[in-house]
């Protein structure tokens, strides 16, 4: 099972389902984050946390002690 | 009255197409009982009234945000007649999401495509007709930057305000839609809002929805139970991704991509701001330029308007009863108190304009949480968010700034808990108005080690504000409300001028209206703290009869002169000298030959007679002359005795005594308790108290060389005060700020009194060992250097707990 973080720069992967919880759990669903949208790894903050990913269109940056929580397949 | 909400996601424009309405006539509050902005503004289109409400933006309408509560407040509660809906045409398919959600309410809706210059440039054909058919409402195209559209939205508003919806747009909710019947079926008759919207949000778990309809939250956890033991999803999961399948469709339907396939502006620019080795300098470069054109330049600029507020001050004094000899109106100290409380803080504002104007300019282009984006990682260390970084800087990270705009750009940070740390370790920041406070001392006792000192003394508050916040977080603010950190980063656009200068005027308008009033009534406050009980009545009398004895020298001069029927008055001789102190002062000011000849002139006529004896140009004037000089002088020093003698009886002297026996520890005597009691006020009036007090008598010599000399303090002395001064509280109107930004009384409270405990035990903890090992100035600044870096360091190094997030109550 990948994690969001696991993916590598520029490469492009589908939302199988997502294990947060609460707030972080609404938070992503409201920004795009739902089983089978695509999505593509844009780039590390230059401290390489947090990650900027493309989702439905827009760019939304997240921690990976977030992004872990996101289970993805690679395409 | 047509009432108007208007909603949409962030960054869809809303902002642009709200100013666009309303223009400069709008009116902003706070929403019930919370820190959010509420934006309103009334207009009239076609004799109808109108008034327009600017909703938090919100991607959704959950519990969990602060926003998104009081968006759904507000249409639940207000029930709008009509929601104009803001999307972005560019991104069209995730901002229909948010429009589905308002359209279930079942209020007529405009939907306002915005931004079509991006989309357009990004080669999407959006056909409108097939999605105002599709939604069944009226949709308008718009460039809200560019004020294009305004006439069309006005028209479909004024349209949509009229008709009744017919057949609303529903998302169909498949296998979930047998289970929102049944909960509609719960629903008391009674309900002014829609049915289905209000089951949809049950089934979603909204707890205030719940209670409103009366449905037990038992009930509907049994049907959310059902729903994932039957198709092994949960109820909001499956809600959102059918919400974006039916967008999708709509997208489909309505939209040709003719994508160019060429990468787009943002990511072009982004690929050089957020790169790995670039993102660095380039945030330094910002920082840096906003740092300089605000503080620096506006510092510069301020030049050029203090002569203009000084002006106006100096007629507003020419206007208050003159005094008689050694007696000073009580209404012409006040007044001369009030003015220049006033004007020290006035002085400020093109500082604040350029920094608010700069402040909206990043906003709008986007680069705001972008900086978030590069410098989260160091400040969540702290407790901080990326988003802590700007107010930071322009509290003053650098040599110096102001907390004011530092707390107010507190404002956007999504974190509550990092908001409120970043809004109690801004005031630590190096304030501007500090700096004098710095020199006079730096100048009385380390002459040799300026430079050192003062590297010292701006790069140490940083590290203290980051030891603060960790230290805050994990312990008073552990219990506040946090959030993810899940951002947004916005394509990038061009601020407009209007725009900009909108925001600016409008948040330096704030600043003014709420600071200033509330800093005249600590003037006031203070006003009467130093003033009362005045000087004692003994020493009164014995000023009064050196008065007398110097006027009576005066009269046996003047009696032998051909002027001494002109001057048999009192009046007359009290008039005389405020005469000759007046023309005194305007004349130093005097350059040139031909300045004072206006000034002879104006003079002259003002009190022909009296001028002869100011201008002596005969020797029995001459005579005079030196008499007034005399009686001039005495005079002055009789003041300031007299201001000196006031001061130490006075009831905020008497305080400044009471605590000395806790602030000699830290070697502060009362005079300096006072000086520092009274630059609450402002931090400029610690210099002025300070120096006041240490004028003794009429000396030539500046305050420096005075407290050099002295001898009662030595270079330790000044280093504790420093220390104390650098983690002194915050003047009051940064106070009223936390207090506006916080909400609470209770946070300014702590923002005040927690600096000043903090400060006295840190300033007598190495005052004593100052003593204790026989340190210098230098040494005791180096040490409480180094003592604050390593402490930085080791927390930056101490994991926190991960605790990740945390939802309370708010306020």
């Amino acid at each position: 099972m990948l994690s969001l973080t696991d993916l590598k720069k520029n490469e492009t992967g589908q939302v199988v389902r997502s294990l947060a919880k609460g707030l972080l759990k609404q938070k992503l669903i409201s920004v795009g984050f739902v089983p089978g949208i695509q999505l593509t790894m844009v780039r590390n903050a230059p401290l390489r946390d947090p990650i900027e990913i493309a989702v439905q269109n827009s760019l939304i940056t997240l921690r990976r002690s977030e992004a872990k929580l996101i289970v993805v397949e690679k395409l | 009255m047509i009432k108007i909400a208007l909603a949409g996601q962030p960054n869809c424009g809303k902002s642009t197409i709200f100013n666009m309405l309303a223009g400069v006539n709008q009116h902003v509050a706070n929403y019930p009982g919370v820190t959010v902005d509420k934006k309103s503004a009334t207009l009239t289109y076609s004799g109808t009234a109108y008034e327009l409400v600017d909703l938090p933006g919100t991607y959704s309408f959950s519990t969990f945000s602060l926003e998104e509560r009081v968006a759904k407040a507000f249409l639940v509660d207000e029930n709008p007649d009509l929601i104009v809906n803001v999307v972005d045409a560019s991104n069209l398919r995730r901002h229909l999401y948010l429009t589905f959600q308002l359209l279930e309410l079942g209020r007529p809706l405009v939907l306002v495509l915005n931004m079509m210059d991006v989309s357009e440039r990004r080669g999407l054909q959006i056909d409108c007709d097939k999605l105002a058919e599709l939604l069944n409402v009226q949709v308008v195209r718009t460039v809200g930057a560019r004020r294009q559209g305004k006439e069309d939205l006005l028209q479909a508003i004024h349209a949509a305000g009229r008709t009744r919806v017919a057949e609303p747009f529903r998302v169909d909710y498949e296998k979930l839609e047998p289970y929102i019947a049944r909960i509609e079926g719960m629903i008391a008759e009674d309900v002014s809002l829609s049915r289905r919207w209000l089951a949809i949000k049950a089934l979603e778990g909204d707890e205030v929805i719940l209670d409103r309809i009366g449905v037990h939250r038992e009930t509907v956890k049994d049907l959310t139970g059902e729903i994932h033991s039957r198709h092994d999803i949960d109820v909001d999961q499956m809600v959102a991704g059918l919400r974006y399948a039916a967008a999708d469709l709509v997208y489909h339907k309505c939209v040709k991509e003719k994508g160019s396939g060429k990468e787009t502006f943002t990511a072009r620019i982004d690929r050089l701001v957020l790169n790995q080795w670039l993102a660095f300098p380039i945030l330094g470069l910002v920082i840096y330029l906003v740092y300089q054109l605000a503080i620096v330049q506006g510092y510069k600029l301020t030049n050029y308007t203090w002569p203009l507020l000084a002006a106006g001050r100096n007629q507003f004094f020419s206007l208050l009863p003159k005094g008689e000899f050694i007696d000073v109106p009580l209404l012409t100290e006040f007044g001369i108190w009030m003015a220049n409380s006033v004007l020290a803080l006035l002085n400020y504002i093109p500082v604040f304009f350029i920094l608010f104007a700069l402040i909206a300019i990043l906003e709008d282009v986007g680069y705001m949480p972008r900086m978030a984006f590069i410098l989260d990682r160091v400040f969540r260390k702290f407790g901080l968010h990326g988003q802590s970084t700007l107010p930071l800087v322009l509290g003053g990270a650098f040599v110096g700034g102001c907390a004011v705009p530092g707390i107010m750009a507190t404002k956007g940070i999504a974190d509550d808990r990092a908001r409120l740390a970043t809004i109690l370790t801004v005031p630590y920041m190096n304030c501007l108005a500090k700096v004098p406070f710095y020199t006079l001392l730096l100048g009385a006792f380390f002459k040799e080690q300026m430079a050192l000192m003062m590297f010292f003394i701006s790069t140490v508050t940083l590290f203290i504000a980051l030891i603060l916040a960790r230290v805050l977080t994990s312990t008073v603010l552990r219990g506040r409300e946090t959030a993810p950190f899940v951002m947004e980063l916005p394509t990038y656009h061009i601020p407009t001028l209007s725009g900009v200068l909108l925001q600016a005027f409008q948040r330096l308008w704030l600043y003014i209206k709420k600071v200033v009033t509330i800093v005249v009534a600590v003037a006031v406050v203070l006003f009467v703290l130093l003033q009362y009980p005045g000087v004692p009545a003994d020493k009164m009398a014995v000023y009064r009869s050196q008065a007398d004895d110097a006027l009576a020298a005066f009269s046996l001069v003047v009696e032998k002169t051909s002027y001494a029927s002109l001057l048999a008055d009192p009046e007359q001789v009290f008039q005389l000298l405020n005469l000759y102190d007046d023309y005194r002062a305007a004349r130093m000011l005097a350059g040139s030959a031909d300045a004072v000849a206006a000034l002879d002139e104006k003079f002259m006529s003002r009190a022909p007679e009296l001028f002869a004896l100011v201008s002596a140009a005969d020797a029995e004037t001459r005579q005079i002359n030196r008499a007034l000089r005399n009686l001039s002088n005495v005079g002055k020093r009789l003041q300031l005795d007299m201001k000196n003698d006031k001061i130490t009886s006075s009831y905020l002297g008497t305080l400044g005594r009471a605590l000395e026996p806790v602030s000699r520890y830290a070697g502060f005597d009362w005079r300096v308790n006072v000086a520092f009691l009274s630059s609450f006020a402002a931090r400029e009036s610690a210099v002025a108290t300070l120096g006041s007090i240490y004028e003794q008598g009429a000396t030539d010599a500046s305050a420096e060389e005075v407290m050099a000399r002295d001898g009662a303090y030595t270079p330790i002395h000044a280093a504790s005060m420093i220390l104390f001064m650098i983690l002194t509280p915050p003047c009051i109107a940064t106070m009223v700020v936390v207090k506006l930004q916080s909400g609470s009384y209770k946070w300014m409270l702590f923002a005040i009194f927690f600096p000043i405990t903090l400060g006295i035990i840190l300033s007598a903890l190495f005052f004593s060992a100052a003593v204790q090992f026989g340190w210098s100035g230098v040494d005791l600044m180096r040490n409480f250097y180094i003592g604050v870096v390593v402490v930085t360091l080791l927390l930056a190094f101490v994991k926190t707990k991960q605790s990740g997030w945390y939802v309370g109550k708010t306020h």
